[in-house]
């Protein structure tokens, strides 16, 4: 037949496992171990009560911002239905996890005392020293003093972004004292810089912190007047006037249009509470946008935010203010850690474990097969390979683990990798008995070895599957590692085995020789 | 047979010619028998479920073995010191060469009690904090679990019966789940007589059971089906198809069994035993009951149940009850390919004859077989065709 198809094929399956294994070798890339094997804190939320599936997006966003900003090594983050998992190794205080983890993000509308860039030119310094007293008085009398107002049926009314400057500013986050610009800003009541005491803690909502924007602009936010919650949960991107624009709801009530409101006029009429006249939505200690407010009052039940956005910044507004009126709220459902020395000894005893049981069942096949059992030797070893390859691409790309049960799903899996050779071969002995030469008998007991094997393959497949899709945790990474290796099974015996047991069956040197223990029949040339 | 060699000889050939199916009912015997006893200590004793299923928390010290501190009474004393109940407290202490530890399970707690205690332990071990594991899962999450793992396992049942019914056929796919069933119920029965404890560790080896039961049967199933058709023609009863497919994939079975179970035992024995990977433990030992019961019940249960159910299908009811065992059995496997078909054909002419023998005994059909061989030989001249 054609010879040539089943060399190319053996080559073209060796280049390319190698070459890829060469390569993840290279790249230094290596399978992620899970916290099981390496130690480190794990905890599992749940949102509380209903949620809504865009919001849980923005939670998880939070968090993967306030994880990677503690900058743990390869924190893995996984978001299931409504479960969010979050596996933070090295990290062996739960508490510190609990911390990171599990606040609520809220969003916070904010007066802006200043803005400014972060420099290090200590020229214009503001001394930190001095409260602000009257931030924290004016406050109060402020609300009372704010009534529902019947406004006409007014459109909605607009607010402007202060044109962000999209200029980047190298951010020295190490910078303690920081100092501002004022420069850019027009601060509203004197021309002598306000001296400001800042907060400690920049998710405080009752002080006064300093904040920056994802482009570096620093801001100096004043107590926090009203949270995301005045918003309906109904923002929107839209163009405008031929501008991308955010359109939001406000809720009616004190919780509502009232709070917003009384900050609005506060901003329009650049009162000392806000003296720049901009209104900042706070983010997990991040300013999202920092808009002008145009209009003291807001009658017609919705804001508009515009500004030169592009579409994605408008989108991002948008989804962030929607969270903001229905924050996801978390109840940490497990927490876990591992100890590293636990972690480590586990892994150890699952390798050597793994390396043993693999070696006893290459010796019993040896013992069995003999010849044959080359084939499997070889195959096994292209597999391992292979596995290796795609659990590290894997890992480095999606942030798969290996965690103790991942190693399981892969030691059952070396059964059913063995299982496809011992049907091939028994056919093959089934055939030479009835009298077919060594070349017939092979290629006919391939068709239905190989008919045998997908059938088994598939059911371990959507055993797979199945698991995969509908548990979590553990039983997850075992369904994954089990079905990576069942597909590899299928691509291995069909381009290894296949083409190598058929090479082989073909060359002149066995034929009439004794096959699996038993004698072939030399073909009649 | 003459000694255990030649035994071992033949099924290294695939030249066996047990009867399965006639001596079925011992098989499913002993099943019942294992089945009913597992069933019966789910019932009275029923299965410890691990803190994920119910919720909890759990400590795991690491200590030197010497250390006595870390007894009984002094990790119920640090409970106690720090208000949890330690009287429903379960203490046990994992030993292996390498590693001991000491894990402490309680019900749920505050975060404030499970740091507080966790840096009791450290302190009573002399180890640092960061050394002592602790888990804690909300009792509602160990229920989800729970249901999410149930709701999986239904969706596979539908999904597998579906595939094999399309793959195969349905009164195959109905058996391979009564096996598959019959495996989980063995190694979950194993489970509750030895009182191991459930962990997610458990249900994935319980899901491996099902998925390697499924296979094994898949693969005996599909020789079957196979046998089916190349035995259309001739005519056999559906007991001899599935006898001689299961001696025919018997030295398949038994080699993938060990196969797989070699690396199991590995983890038992080297992982747990002498590296005292605890964790492994509980897993392994579901594994490898798992994998025995499942080629078992492949061999055992789900094909002779099969014969059952398909024995009486028009097209082999007329055949029901007929084996032929030893050397018809082998001259139907097709050692010899003229025999093969004379031995079909006297066969059927047998059925015709004697309507419900249960066995045709071997010498009857050899010398059938033999006679039919010489006269199939010589064809008689074809009838010639009538003309209108």
């Amino acid at each position: 037949m054609n010879k040539r198809r089943h060399i190319i094929s053996l080559v073209l399956l060796v280049v390319i496992v190698a070459s890829s294994f060469t390569a993840n070798l290279i790249a230094g890339n290596k399978p992620a171990l899970g916290l099981d094997l390496q130690g480190g804190a794990s905890v599992t939320l749940q949102p509380e009560g209903a949620f809504d599936k865009a919001n849980l997006d923005v939670a998880v966003e939070i968090i993967r911002a306030r994880v990677d900003s503690i900058g743990v090594a390869e924190p893995e983050i996984i978001l299931q239905g409504g479960t969010v998992i979050v596996n933070l190794p090295g990290v062996k205080d739960q508490q510190q996890a609990l911390d990171i983890i599990g606040r609520t993000g809220e969003l916070l509308l904010r007066p802006v005392l200043q803005t400014g860039m972060l420099n290090e030119n200590p020229s214009t310094t503001i001394a930190g020293d001095t409260t602000q007293d009257s931030t924290q008085d004016t406050k109060q009398p402020a609300v009372t003093d704010t009534v529902p107002v019947a406004g006409g049926p007014g459109s909605s009314r607009h607010i402007n972004t202060s044109a962000a400057t999209s200029t980047t500013v190298p951010v020295s986050a190490s910078t303690t004292v920081p100092v501002l610009d004022s420069a850019t800003v027009a601060p509203a009541d004197d021309a002598a810089e306000p001296k400001v005491e800042l907060g400690e803690d920049p998710n405080d909502p009752s002080q006064t912190v300093l904040l920056l924007d994802k482009q570096g602009i620093a801001y100096v936010v004043g107590p926090a007047g009203a949270s995301g919650k005045v918003f309906k949960n109904d923002a929107r991107a839209d163009v405008q006037t031929g501008e991308w624009t955010v359109v939001v709801s406000l809720r009616d009530g004190a919780d509502g249009d009232v709070q917003w409101n009384k900050m609005a006029a506060d901003c329009f009429n650049r009162t000392e509470l806000c003296p720049t006249g901009q209104l900042a939505m706070v983010l997990d200690g991040t300013v999202i946008s920092a808009p002008t407010v145009n209009e003291p009052e807001f009658t017609g039940g919705s804001v508009q935010i515009s500004g030169s956005f592009t579409a994605d910044e408008a989108r991002d507004l948008a989804k962030i203010l929607e969270f903001g009126a229905v924050p996801v709220r978390f109840v940490v459902s497990q927490a876990q850690t591992v100890s590293a020395t636990l972690g480590t000894d586990s892994l150890r005893a699952a390798i050597i474990s793994g390396i043993v049981g693999t070696l006893l069942v290459l010796i019993l096949l040896i013992a069995y097969y003999r010849l044959m059992a080359l084939f499997v030797v070889a195959g096994m070893t292209i597999s391992i390979a292979l596995l290796w390859s795609l659990i590290s691409v894997l890992s480095r790309t999606n942030g798969l683990a290996l965690s103790l049960s991942g190693i399981a799903g892969i030691i059952v899996s070396i059964g059913i990798a063995v299982d496809s050779y011992i049907v091939f071969f028994e056919r093959i002995k089934d055939e030479i008995r009835v009298g077919k030469t060594l070349k017939n008998s092979v290629i006919r007991s391939f068709e239905s070895a190989w008919r045998t094997i997908v059938a088994a393959d598939t059911v371990s497949f959507l055993c797979a599957a199945v698991l995969w899709f509908l548990t979590v945790g553990s039983v997850r990474g075992f369904a994954f590692f089990l079905g990576i290796s069942a597909l590899t099974d299928l691509v291995i015996t069909y381009f290894f085995t296949r083409s190598a047991v058929l090479l082989f069956a073909r060359s002149k040197r066995v034929q009439g020789k004794k096959i699996l223990g038993i004698q072939t029949v030399k073909p009649e040339v | 047979m003459k000694n255990r060699f030649a035994g071992l000889g033949r099924l290294y050939r695939g030249e066996t010619t047990f009867d399965f199916i006639g001596r079925r009912t011992i098989g499913f015997a002993i099943s019942l028998l294992i089945v009913v006893a597992g069933a019966g200590s789910l019932l009275i004793q029923g299965l410890e479920l691990g803190i994920d299923f119910r919720g909890g928390v759990a400590w795991e010290v690491p200590f030197d073995g010497q250390r006595g501190e870390l007894a009984d009474k002094n990790a119920r004393a640090v409970l106690d010191a720090n208000n949890v109940e330690s009287t429903n407290a379960k203490i046990q202490f994992l030993t292996g060469t390498e590693l001991q530890i000491m894990r402490v399970q309680v019900g749920d707690q505050t975060e404030q009690t499970r740091l507080a205690v966790q840096k009791s332990y450290a302190q009573l071990a002399n180890v640092p904090v960061e050394d002592v594991s602790v888990a804690s899962v909300s009792s509602s999450w160990g229920r989800s679990i729970t249901e999410k793992a149930l709701r999986a396992l239904i969706v596979f049942f539908v999904i597998v019966s579906l595939y094999i019914s399309w793959r195969l056929e349905w009164k195959m796919a109905l058996t391979a789940i009564i096996a598959m069933a019959h495996d989980v119920i063995i190694s979950v029965g194993v489970y509750s007589l030895l009182g191991f404890e459930v962990t997610p560790a458990t249900v994935v080896a319980f899901l491996t059971i099902l998925g390697f039961s499924l296979y094994d049967t898949v693969v005996v199933f599909d020789r079957v089906l196979e046998n089916a058709k190349k035995f259309a023609a001739s005519r056999q009863s559906f007991s001899n198809i599935a006898n001689i497919s299961t001696n025919e994939v018997l030295a398949r079975s038994l080699n993938t069994t060990l196969a797989s179970a070699l690396p199991v035992v590995s983890l038992l024995v080297v992982g747990s035993f002498i590296m005292g990977a605890k964790s492994l433990e509980d897993f392994a030992v579901a594994l490898l009951v798992g994998m025995i019961a499942g080629t078992y019940s492949s061999i055992f249960v789900a094909v002779p149940l099969l014969d059952v159910l398909k024995q009486n299908e028009p097209k082999y009811k007329p055949l029901k009850g007929q084996i032929a065992v030893g050397a018809a059995m082998s001259e139907l496997m097709g050692h010899g390919d003229i025999k093969r078909l004379a031995v079909t054909k006297s066969s059927k002419s047998s059925s015709s004859a004697t309507t419900e023998t249960s066995l045709v005994t071997n010498e009857e059909l050899i010398a059938q077989a033999e006679q039919r061989a010489t006269s199939l030989l010589t064809h008689p001249p074809r009838p010639r065709k009538k003309r209108r």
